[in-house]
């Protein structure tokens, strides 16, 4: 698809930010999603492709602001939904939960 | 298949276990020299033929082998085993007459992607 | 989203995992310590040490860069089929994935942000030059500059040029040298 992750050639993108002494993850939970979707893809629940495909499909304003490790996370609950693993609804009801919030 | 991942399964997986080389004998329909076009088509699902790429003539550098190819699995379909090849672009001829006349650039492209010149 | 509503919805998505019995934590745990701890660029640094103090590895590293990986013992996800490109004073190979942030993890671990930064993967393809000069690498005027862009299945790592007044160094030593980013082909390798 001619989708936004296709970056090749593109001007106006600002320029390379480095980070000296950068660790590997800069919060645990990136360290987490990062693991979850490998966890995912060695499950058999789905290939590498189809993972690389649902990040290309997330919308372009979304994807150019969230970060690396946040379209590894929506990537996985994305792909985990349409394979039928962890519906939508499950996903929703489990954050609610876990946020002790009851609305 | 789907399966349960465990510690022993995790220490597993990270050996070399992932290769997307096939082992299938596939005919090749180019050979390192050719020099080849990259198709100007625009799919709406996965391709790893990026748009700078598309209608820029090349020529093959290196012939990988046969690989499964991307755009067919992350749809569901076969591995469509198929040649691999690292094709050689000049600058000049993605970037325009502009470009260092010297510099080169190098992508792996499936024999799918490409038609003869 | 902060950090904290990113966290939640990771611990949601771990406890769903959890819960369904398709995976177990300590295997997780076990894939964070892999990432943190075992794969970095401290792995490709001792196959570039190696390469400057043994012609033959070198030549067989130039070769067949996945067997040569493997038999100093880094055999690792992403890095099942690897290509090592030199860099001389006349040819600077740069590594980039313009689609995506493939990297080759046996030898470098996982990849930088700048890497998988939009700036990198936008400019490093069509003006490799401009993105040296902004990491400060200077190249001959008469060097060839060779982009790599990695967008199937091989992974790319650069061999550094070795530096001046190395000779005679360990290949400890010479490690101390090899920085993640020269094996990127960003920069050069550091000077003793």
């Amino acid at each position: 698809m001619n989708g936004i992750h296709d970056m090749g050639g593109m001007h106006g993108l600002g320029p390379i930010e480095r980070e000296a002494d950068e660790p590997v993850f800069h919060h645990e939970w990136e360290g987490k999603a990062l693991a979850l979707a490998r966890v995912a893809l060695a499950g058999g629940h789905f290939n590498l492709d189809e993972f690389r495909h649902v990040m290309e499909r997330i919308p372009p304003v979304q994807y150019l602001s969230i970060s690396y490790y946040e379209r590894w996370l929506e990537g996985t609950v994305a792909l985990l939904a349409e394979k039928g693993v962890i519906s939508a609804d499950e996903f929703s009801a489990r954050l609610t939960e876990l946020s002790g919030d009851p609305s | 298949m789907s399966r349960v991942i465990t510690r022993e399964v995790v220490q597993g997986l990270y050996k070399r276990t992932g290769t997307a080389r096939v082992d299938a004998d596939v005919a090749a329909s180019f050979k390192v020299g050719d020099g080849i076009r990259a198709r100007n088509v625009h799919p709406t699902g996965h391709t790893r033929l990026p748009r700078y790429i598309r209608g820029k003539q090349g020529r093959i550098a290196t012939d990988h082998g046969v690989f499964q190819f991307a755009d067919s699995l992350a749809h569901g379909g076969g591995k469509q085993p198929q040649h691999l090849y690292s094709v050689c672009f000049t600058a000049q001829e993605l970037w325009g007459s502009q470009a260092p006349a010297r510099d080169s650039l190098y992508i792996d492209l499936w024999d799918d992607y490409l038609e003869a010149v | 989203m902060s950090d904290e509503d990113v966290a939640l919805r990771v611990r949601a998505l771990e406890s769903l995992l959890l819960e369904k019995g398709l995976v177990e934590a300590p295997a997780i745990d076990e894939i964070i310590d892999l990432f943190e701890n075992r794969l970095g660029p401290q792995n490709g640094a001792r196959v570039v040490a190696r390469a400057w103090s043994d012609p033959d590895f070198k030549a067989r590293l130039l070769e067949n860069a996945t067997d040569a990986i493997v038999e100093m013992g880094y055999e690792a996800v992403q890095g099942e089929d690897m290509v090592v490109v030199e860099n001389t004073p006349k040819v600077q190979n740069l590594v980039v994935c313009t689609l995506c942030s493939c990297f080759p993890w046996a030898t470098l671990g996982l990849p930088p942000v700048w890497y998988k930064s939009a700036p990198y993967r936008s400019r490093a393809a069509s003006d490799p030059r401009g993105v040296l000069a902004e990491f400060g690498t200077e190249i001959a005027a008469d060097a060839e500059v060779r982009v790599w862009d990695s967008n199937a299945e091989l992974r790319y790592m650069v061999l550094p040029e070795r530096p001046a007044d190395t000779n005679g160094m360990s290949e400890d030593e010479l490690m101390a040298l090899v920085t993640r980013d020269s094996m990127i082909g960003v920069t050069k390798a550091l000077a003793p």
